[in-house]
C-alpha cells in the first residue's frame, strides 16, 4: 500500500499538464521568487516536484526542464601567493541557476530510442566574497563567475527511487580580486576552462505529506588550460597584455573538486532544496600558489516546466 | 554497464592519487622581529628592481638589521616598524614605503636637499578665478595669451572632454604651459591621456623591462612604450611649455619624458623627481604591507628615469613677489 502511495506521487511530480492558467501563475509566482531571492532566501513556488536527471516518460510530450535557482552563502580559505604570501578567509554570498533536461523528449529517439537515459544539465553562478588576511590587517574583494554544461546518463533502480548519473561536463570560470587596502589596488586573474567528470546519485523517499529527494553531485577536472602570472610579472603590465603563462591543465597540477550533499523536499506547493557544498580550486607552479576552499550552505527553489514543441514560432 | 562504472571510478581516483601538492605554500602569521626583517628582505632582494643601480650591498643589509631585529622584543611593533622603515630607507626610492595600522614609511631624500622651486602663494596669483575641468586647473595668463594648466596629481582623472573645453578657452592664446610641479604621480594613464594632444601620430617614447626572476639583473629585454594619440581628439599645435620641479615623481616624471618628444614642446624648471620604476606590493609575514618599484622605465635613448630627467631649461624661483618658472615659460612661448 505504501509503495502505491509512492508510486502516485512519482507520477503526479512527472505529469502536470501546464495550461493556461497553470503557466500565468507560475509566470507570476517565478517573477515574486527572483524579487524575493534578492532579498530573503525564502520563497515559494509552483508545486512540481524537479527530478534532475530523469527522462520525461514515453506518454509526455515536449522538452520539460527542471530548473534549480539557489543561494550560497559560506565561509572560505584563499591563498593568493601573487599578492600575498598569507591565507586569506572570510564569507563569500553567491548566487547560482541550474537546469537539468532530457535530451530531445519531443522525438521518438529521446522519447524510447538511444537518448532515453540520458540527459544535460546547465550552470551559472556568480559569487562575491570579502576576505582578511590572518593578521587581520588587508582584504582581498573577489569576484568569482563561472558556468558549465555537461552532457550525463542515467541508471534508475528500485522503481526509479535510487539513480545515478555519470557523464562528461565543461565548465569557464573566471575569478578576480583585489588587495582592498593597497595603494595601487593590485589585482589578481584566475581564468580556467576545464573539461571535468561529474556525478550524482538520489535517493527518493516518501513522508506522509511530503516527498523528500537526498541528492550527492559532484565533479572534478580532468583536463584544459588555465592562467597564471609569471611571479614577477606586475599587475599593470598583465593589463597592459604582457603575456602571463597559459597551460594546459589537468589532476596533475590543478585540483578542482565541486560537491554537494543536498536535500530536496517537496511541499504541496513548493519545492525546496536545503544541504551544503564544499568547493576546492587549487593550483599552482613552484613559485605561485593558488587555493580557494569553501565550504557553503546551499538553500534553493526547484521548479519544472514544460515546452510543448507544438507552440514554437 | 557495472563494469563501466567502476572503471570510470578507479580512473577518477587514480587521477586524484596522481595529483601532487604545490610547492610553495602560504606563509603563516608571524609577529617575530628577526622573521619579519628576513621576509622584507627577501622580497625586495627577489623583486625590487633598483638593487644593482642603488650601489647597495643588500647582503651586508641583511646582516646588519637581523642583528638588530633580534634585540627587539616580539611584542614592540613601533621598534620593529621603525627598523624596517630604516632598511627600506636604504633602498633611496619615493617608491618604497611600509605600511601598517598605525604608521605609513617614506624616503624623502630624493627632494629634501633640492631647490622647492614652487610656491603655492605665488602660484595662486596666476590662478586667480581659474576654472577647473575634471584635475585640471586652467586659466588664461598674460593678458589672455597663454594658458596655463596645472595638475597637481596623476590620481585626480579627466576626461578627452575636459579637455576639449580647456582648449576652447585658450583659443586666443598663443601658447600652453602645464605645470605638473609637487605633482607626485598617480595613474600613469592620466600621463599618456595629457600628453595625447600634443601627438599626432604614435610615437616611441621609451622602454620598459620587468623582471623575469629573483636575481637582481634578471630582466626581460626592452620593451617600446609609445605615446598615444588616439586618446584624445583635441589636438594643440601651437607652442607647449611643460614646468617641472623635483618633487614632480612617478607618472608626472613619465609624463615629463613623454613630453620631451612632442613636437612644439619644451620642459622648464627643476630636475623632476624619477620614480621611473612601477610600483607593486606584497606582505610581510606580519601582515605589514611594502611598496616596492618592481619594473624599470627607460626614455627614448634607453637612459632610467628613476633619477629623474633634466629640463630644456633649468631655472630656479629667486622673486618673492611672482613665479620666475611660470614668467620664463611664458617668455619662451613668446620666442617660439
Amino acid at each position: 500500500m505504501k509503495k502505491k502511495e509512492a508510486r502516485y506521487c512519482v507520477n503526479r511530480e512527472i505529469v502536470v499538464p501546464l495550461h493556461r492558467d497553470n503557466v500565468a501563475y507560475m509566470k507570476k509566482v517565478i517573477g515574486i521568487i527572483l524579487l524575493l531571492f534578492i532579498f530573503l532566501p525564502l520563497s515559494a513556488q509552483e508545486g512540481t516536484y524537479g527530478t534532475e536527471g530523469e527522462p520525461v516518460s514515453a506518454e509526455t510530450y515536449g522538452q520539460e526542464h527542471t530548473n534549480v535557482l539557489k543561494i550560497h552563502a559560506g565561509y572560505g580559505r584563499q591563498i593568493d601567493t601573487y599578492l600575498s604570501p598569507m591565507a586569506y578567509k572570510g564569507w563569500q554570498l553567491g548566487l547560482g541557476n541550474e537546469w537539468w533536461q532530457a535530451f530531445r523528449q519531443d522525438t521518438k529517439l529521446g522519447r524510447t530510442g538511444r537518448l532515453a537515459n540520458w540527459g544535460h544539465v546547465g550552470r551559472v553562478a556568480l559569487a562575491a566574497g570579502r576576505l582578511v588576511n590572518t593578521a587581520q590587517s588587508n582584504l582581498f574583494y573577489s569576484l568569482h563567475i563561472d558556468a558549465g554544461w555537461g552532457a550525463f546518463y542515467c541508471w534508475k533502480w528500485i522503481d526509479d527511487r535510487l539513480k545515478v548519473h555519470v557523464g562528461p561536463y565543461l565548465e569557464g570560470s573566471f575569478a578576480v580580486r583585489e588587495h582592498g587596502s593597497n595603494v595601487n589596488k593590485i589585482v589578481s586573474f584566475d581564468v580556467a576552462v576545464e573539461a571535468m567528470a561529474m556525478g550524482g546519485v538520489s535517493w527518493s523517499f516518501y513522508g506522509k505529506k511530503t516527498s523528500y529527494r537526498l541528492n550527492y553531485l559532484i565533479r572534478t577536472n580532468l583536463i584544459g588550460f588555465d592562467f597564471l602570472p609569471e611571479y614577477w610579472e606586475s599587475y599593470y603590465e598583465i593589463s597592459q597584455g604582457v603575456p602571463g603563462q597559459a597551460r594546459c591543465s589537468g589532476p596533475w597540477n590543478h585540483h578542482t573538486l565541486k560537491h554537494e550533499l543536498t536535500l530536496d523536499l517537496q511541499f504541496p506547493h513548493s519545492t525546496w532544496r536545503v544541504g551544503a557544498a564544499h568547493e576546492l580550486n587549487d593550483y599552482g607552479t613552484k613559485d605561485l600558489h593558488f587555493s580557494h576552499n569553501q565550504i557553503q550552505l546551499v538553500i534553493g527553489c526547484i521548479w519544472k516546466y514544460r515546452i510543448n514543441p507544438h507552440s514554437r514560432l | 554497464m557495472k563494469t563501466k562504472i567502476y572503471f570510470i571510478g578507479i580512473a577518477l581516483a587514480g587521477m586524484r592519487l596522481l595529483s601532487g601538492c604545490h610547492a610553495k605554500e602560504e606563509m603563516s602569521y608571524s609577529a617575530d622581529p628577526v622573521t619579519n626583517i628576513e621576509g622584507l628582505w627577501q622580497i625586495i632582494d627577489t623583486r625590487y628592481c633598483y638593487i644593482e643601480d642603488k650601489g647597495i650591498d643588500w647582503s651586508a643589509i641583511r646582516e646588519e638589521y637581523v642583528a638588530q631585529a633580534a634585540q627587539i622584543k616580539p611584542n614592540d611593533q613601533v621598534a620593529l616598524f621603525d627598523l624596517c622603515a630604516g632598511m627600506l630607507d636604504s633602498l633611496r626610492d619615493g617608491h618604497v614605503n611600509l605600511y601598517s595600522a598605525f604608521d605609513r614609511s617614506a624616503n624623502t631624500a630624493w627632494f629634501d636637499t633640492c631647490p622647492a622651486n614652487f610656491d603655492s602663494r605665488l602660484q595662486a596669483l596666476y590662478l586667480q578665478n581659474c576654472r577647473v575641468a575634471g584635475g585640471l586647473y586652467y586659466n588664461t595668463i598674460d593678458s589672455g595669451r597663454v594658458g596655463y594648466i596645472y595638475y597637481s596629481s596623476f590620481s585626480n582623472s579627466f576626461s578627452a572632454g575636459n579637455i576639449y573645453w580647456v582648449f576652447k578657452a585658450f583659443e586666443q592664446c598663443e601658447g600652453l604651459i602645464i605645470d605638473v610641479r609637487n605633482n607626485g604621480g598617480g595613474d600613469i594613464t592620466n600621463a599618456y591621456r595629457l600628453s595625447s594632444p600634443f601627438f599626432t601620430e604614435n610615437e616611441l617614447i621609451g622602454y620598459w623591462r620587468h623582471k623575469t626572476g629573483p636575481a637582481h639583473n634578471d630582466f626581460s629585454d626592452f620593451e617600446p612604450l609609445t605615446a598615444d594619440a588616439s586618446m584624445v581628439g583635441s589636438k594643440w599645435k601651437r607652442p607647449v611649455v611643460v614646468l617641472c620641479n623635483r618633487r614632480s615623481y612617478s607618472a608626472a616624471n613619465l609624463f615629463v619624458n613623454i613630453m620631451r618628444y612632442a613636437p612644439s614642446a619644451r620642459i622648464v624648471g627643476g630636475t623632476s623627481g624619477g620614480g621611473g620604476g612601477m610600483p607593486m606590493s606584497y606582505e610581510m609575514p606580519n601582515g605589514w604591507m611594502v611598496r616596492f618599484s618592481s619594473v624599470r622605465m627607460y626614455d627614448r635613448d634607453k637612459k632610467d628615469i628613476e633619477n629623474g630627467i633634466e629640463p630644456d631649461v633649468k631655472i630656479s624661483m629667486t622673486s618673492t613677489d611672482k613665479d620666475d618658472i611660470i614668467e620664463k615659460a611664458i617668455q619662451l612661448i613668446h620666442e617660439f
